[in-house]
């Protein structure tokens, strides 16, 4: 056998690891009541109480656009935040804090076939998670998927889930133990959803929160996947400065994602 | 043969202390090497080098050929390591685990098998989180051997089991070496060197004090018997018959004020002779007469405490050291 043979068969085994590795976290993802409720059964939840309340209200500020129809892929911005940033960030802190990434280290399995095989399974909980809740607002509340701007629907959920993802692990280095995850993440992205267009439109009433909104990455998101909804979006539904600020912080969220994966396998 | 681990002359400095000051071994293939010594003497800090999760300051070291520090999955491929305390992903099964880890070797046994061995064949569909302390040690035990390793790093494995547990351990631990697998232990426990050890390094801060078997370390061989005993009331050590010259007799410190006696001497045997010849004649009860070997422990505890004293300051560093390797690097 060639060296680059063996490098190639190498490559293949390591892809069946990440793949093998997608399918346990996805087991035990969905096996945690706690995770799969925080991430599925919550905006679920949001969704349906949200929806029934405002049933028939339509946005003035927003040219006349029925709620649901901005509401729907705001929850669907809010959840590719909970799962991708959350998940991410107490996934690596429980492998750093409970000595599981010390045992891995032992093993041959290489720890970025891991952390990639964990990322994927995120990736595919998005992507469940959406399709549940796009499904439930269509069946119960009618809303419609256009399939004219849905390329610029699925090009933006993409580029949020990169942005989170990379931003989750990165924000693990912040969690001293898993107890302290969930009240560390709740306070950074609860805010954050009130102020970013998911729950209700802001309206211009406090600009200076709307600029910081805007610079962070859920806004975007939400507008992004908003504007692809709207019944009088043109063409493919690509809003170019959304993409371009999730670019940014997924770019920002790759070189500490690099960052702290070198000091995950560092040794002294 | 070649040597499954050899280390030379190895140093590992923290910040603020040296926690190995050159330390020099080998360990055979097939051999059960056994490292013993207080904590903080550098055992985990040693142990760790090996297993390629700590970098070593200078020495050389080598695993199964390989240089640990380079960190090849060749030779993690090979290995099987337990550590103190280590998580596993609580959400899967027994079943699961031992599956999924399997799949990361290239060579691996079947699972079935290894949960049968570590008998947790009740627990197999059991989530790891609802496992006892003492099964999450046997699920560790089944990680570790699941790709079929050559060599195994076994770090305290038996601390915190029940006596039944820890001789069922044991047993499983003798059915690697009759396998032909190299064992490195670390242990707090004399029994355990004792029981399983071909041969035993004693470290103390930082230092291999004594290696050699159970039987010969610190030339236990060789050092004299003990023989105890206590004398009645109104006879005193002054009576007691002539002994041979080299005989060392003092009031036995373990048993107190009581009369109590010890009496070390190369020539147990006459010494023996001379006293209980000597009691059956006068009439006088020797109570509690006994004649043995110093114990491992004894010899382990006189090796490790020429240490610390007169460096009172030593241990404590050394300790720290130990603790500063706990914290995640």
């Amino acid at each position: 056998m060639s060296a680059e043979q063996a490098g190639s068969a190498g490559l293949a085994r390591d892809l069946r690891l990440v793949a093998w590795q997608v399918r346990y976290e996805q087991r035990a993802f969905w096996r945690n009541r706690r995770r799969s409720i925080f991430s599925l059964a919550f905006p679920l939840m949001f969704l349906l109480i949200f929806g029934l309340l405002n049933r028939h209200s339509h946005l003035k500020s927003l040219g006349g656009v029925s709620y649901i129809t901005f509401f729907v892929p705001g929850i669907v911005a809010y959840t590719v935040m909970v799962v991708g940033f959350t998940n991410m960030a107490m996934s690596i802190a429980l492998l750093r804090s409970e000595g599981i990434l010390k045992r891995l280290k032992a093993t041959p399995m290489p720890a970025s076939a891991y952390l990639i095989g964990v990322t994927l399974s995120t990736v595919l909980t998005i992507f469940l998670a959406t399709a549940l809740l796009l499904l439930v607002g269509v069946v119960v509340f009618g809303v419609s998927i256009r399939a004219s701007t849905l390329p610029g629907l699925i090009v933006t959920l993409i580029a949020g889930t990169a942005a989170f993802a990379t931003l989750g692990i990165a924000v693990s280095r912040l969690i001293p133990k898993p107890d302290s995850g969930s009240p560390i993440l709740m306070f950074i992205t609860l805010p954050l959803a009130f102020f970013s267009n998911v729950f209700f439109p802001l309206g211009g009433s406090v600009k200076w929160l709307e600029t910081i909104a805007k610079a962070l990455p859920l806004q975007p998101l939400a507008d992004g996947l908003q504007s692809a909804f709207y019944p009088h979006t043109t063409g493919a539904g690509f809003v170019g400065k959304d993409l371009l600020t999730l670019a940014i912080w997924t770019v920002i969220g790759c070189w500490l994602m690099v960052k702290t994966m070198r000091t995950l396998s560092a040794k002294d | 043969m070649r040597h499954a681990i050899e280390v030379t002359d190895l140093h590992k400095r923290y910040a603020e202390v040296q926690a190995l000051r050159g330390v020099s071994f080998h360990v055979g293939a097939g051999e059960v090497f056994c490292m013993l010594g207080p904590n903080g003497a550098g055992k985990t800090t040693c142990t760790e080098i090996l297993e390629g999760h700590r970098l070593a300051s200078s020495g050389a070291v080598s695993v199964l050929g390989h240089d640990p520090a380079r960190g090849e999955r060749a030779m993690r491929e090979r290995i099987g390591v337990v550590l103190q305390s280590c998580g596993v992903q609580e959400d899967l099964t027994v079943a699961e685990l031992v599956e999924m880890y399997g799949r990361y070797y290239p060579r691996r046994r079947s699972a079935e098998e290894l949960i049968e061995l570590v008998e947790l064949d009740a627990k197999r569909d059991a989530r790891a989180g609802t496992l006892s302390g003492g099964q999450r040690r046997r699920l560790d035990l089944a990680l570790a051997l699941v790709g079929d390793p050559d060599l195994i790093f076994l770090d305290e494995p038996t601390t915190g089991f029940d006596p039944h547990a820890r001789r069922q351990a044991w047993s499983t631990i003798k059915s690697l070496c009759s396998l032909g697998k190299t064992v490195f232990l670390t242990t707090h426990y004399m029994d355990e060197a004792q029981h399983l050890a071909d041969r035993v390094a004693v470290m103390a801060a930082g230092r291999i004090v004594a290696l050699g078997s159970p039987q010969e370390l610190g030339g236990r061989d060789a050092l004299p018997s003990e023989i105890r005993f206590t004398l009645p009331e109104g006879v005193g050590v002054g009576e007691l018959p002539q002994l041979p010259p080299d005989a060392d007799v003092q009031l036995d410190p373990d048993r107190g004020t009581g009369g109590g006696v010890l009496v070390r001497t190369a020539e147990g045997v006459a010494a023996a002779h001379a006293l209980t010849g000597w009691a059956l004649e006068r009439g006088i009860e020797l109570r509690g007469f006994s004649v043995a070997q110093p114990t491992l422990e004894d010899v382990y505890l006189a090796l490790t405490a020429q240490d610390g004293e007169g460096s009172a300051g030593a241990q404590p560093a050394a300790a720290v050291a130990e603790a500063g390797a706990g914290t995640p690097g």
